[in-house]
């Protein structure tokens, strides 16, 4: 319930997952775009949001299949060279999302491939960070998940704190919500 | 797809920079309530089927109670977005009254509806009044301050005869003074002077 009002909690679970419906449902044909009447028929496959397919899978009315990110191709590329991997356009929330989904559907080598992606991106991630001019970032992030990005603001953040401290300068800001400084036209 | 719009409402939100604010998406929010009020109604009719067919609610797992369960997953979920986009924004609001101080510049009023203004007001007011009792100004020295004088720039016409420390100022754009810091903090967090280092 601590993070019930997460919006990345929220996000994520908005990703798409597979399933096969093990029972009927009344009066959801919304779902299932080849249903002919309004309602969903057992055997179906449908693609529905994480956070109805959870909750579905624990009611077991439906069988969740792996995400395409955690398939066989992703972890061949992902062994061939973890960082270079564009892991944001297969799954915005790679990790969090397969933390959730890994006692889901019972892989077991789901938790391992994600902690061996993830400390083969790391090193990465951090050195671009403190090493990547301004200019070549948004193409470096671009490849990254929301989580890598975190982390890859933290570092830069803290480098710049660093820095800050190390030169000293004007302790007081304006609030940034009043916006950049911009002079208003005279 | 259930829950898509309400999703929406939360990316919006969550593609601001950090403290910054929209405006109240008022009418994507009541394209959720309305949602809701589907969701709900779906949900009683089937209930009523279930009944009528004289099926006991708590055991039946029929067709029927499946999908009475989808349309309660996806209320409650569109619940939790509505929760999370009036939080959040609330969060903001609330930290806009140690930032920027109890009058808001119009532009920020203008993001804001109406009961997020009642709250920001009543958060405002329940502030004062704690810190009238302490006798202590809890929104200045946000950093730790090291010397009790600074040296700021105008950046704006202030006014030429602003009292502060029982001495007059005379505030007009681009002149330079030496100010208590906490007096000074408040225009330097408005914009209105910025705190010369060096």
């Amino acid at each position: 319930m601590a993070q019930y009002y997460d919006i990345d909690d929220i996000v994520m679970e908005e990703e798409i997952v597979s399933v096969v419906f093990q029972v009927a449902a009344n009066g959801v044909g919304l779902l299932d775009p080849s249903a002919e009447t309004n309602s969903v028929a057992q055997g179906s496959k449908v693609e529905l949001p994480f956070w109805l397919a959870q909750e579905l899978h624990v009611r077991q009315a439906v069988a969740m299949n792996v995400l395409a990110c955690f398939n066989q191709k992703t972890r061949k590329e992902v062994q061939a060279d973890a960082a270079c991997v564009d892991l944001r356009n297969r799954c915005p929330y790679f990790y969090e999302l397969g933390c959730k989904i890994a006692p889901l559907v019972g892989d077991r080598t789901i938790g391992s491939f994600l902690l061996y992606t993830f400390s083969s991106r790391y090193k990465e991630v951090l050195s671009k960070a403190h090493s990547a001019a301004f200019v070549v970032a948004p193409k470096f992030l671009s490849i990254l998940t929301k989580e890598e990005i975190h982390l890859y603001e933290a570092a830069r953040s803290s480098m710049a704190a660093f820095k800050k401290w190390r030169v000293g300068g004007p302790r007081f800001e304006r609030a940034s919500i009043l916006g950049r400084k911009r002079r208003p036209a005279d | 797809m259930y829950g898509r719009r309400a999703s929406q409402l939360l990316k919006e939100l969550s593609s601001n920079e950090k403290s910054q604010l929209t405006a109240f998406n008022t009418d994507m929010f009541g394209e959720v309530l309305k949602e809701c009020n589907t969701h709900h109604l779906e949900l009683q009719s089937l209930m009523r089927k279930i009944q009528e067919e004289g099926l006991d609610m708590q055991t039946t797992r029929n067709a029927d109670h499946f999908g009475a369960v989808i349309h309660h997953l996806s209320l409650m979920r569109n619940k939790r977005c509505l929760m999370a986009y009036a939080y959040n924004r609330a969060e903001v609001i609330q930290s806009l009254r140690w930032m920027v101080g109890p009058v808001l510049p119009q532009e920020i009023q203008a993001k804001l509806n109406q009961s997020e203004k009642e709250y920001f007001k009543n958060h405002s007011a329940a502030l004062e009044a704690y810190m009238s009792e302490l006798d202590l100004d809890l929104t200045v020295d946000m950093v730790p301050p090291k010397d009790p004088y600074i040296r700021v720039r105008l950046l704006d016409d202030i006014g030429d005869d602003v009292v502060l420390d029982d001495q007059t100022h005379n505030f007009v754009r681009h002149s330079i003074h030496l100010l208590k810091r906490t007096d000074a903090e408040q225009y330097i967090s408005q914009g209105l002077m910025e705190e010369l280092s060096g």
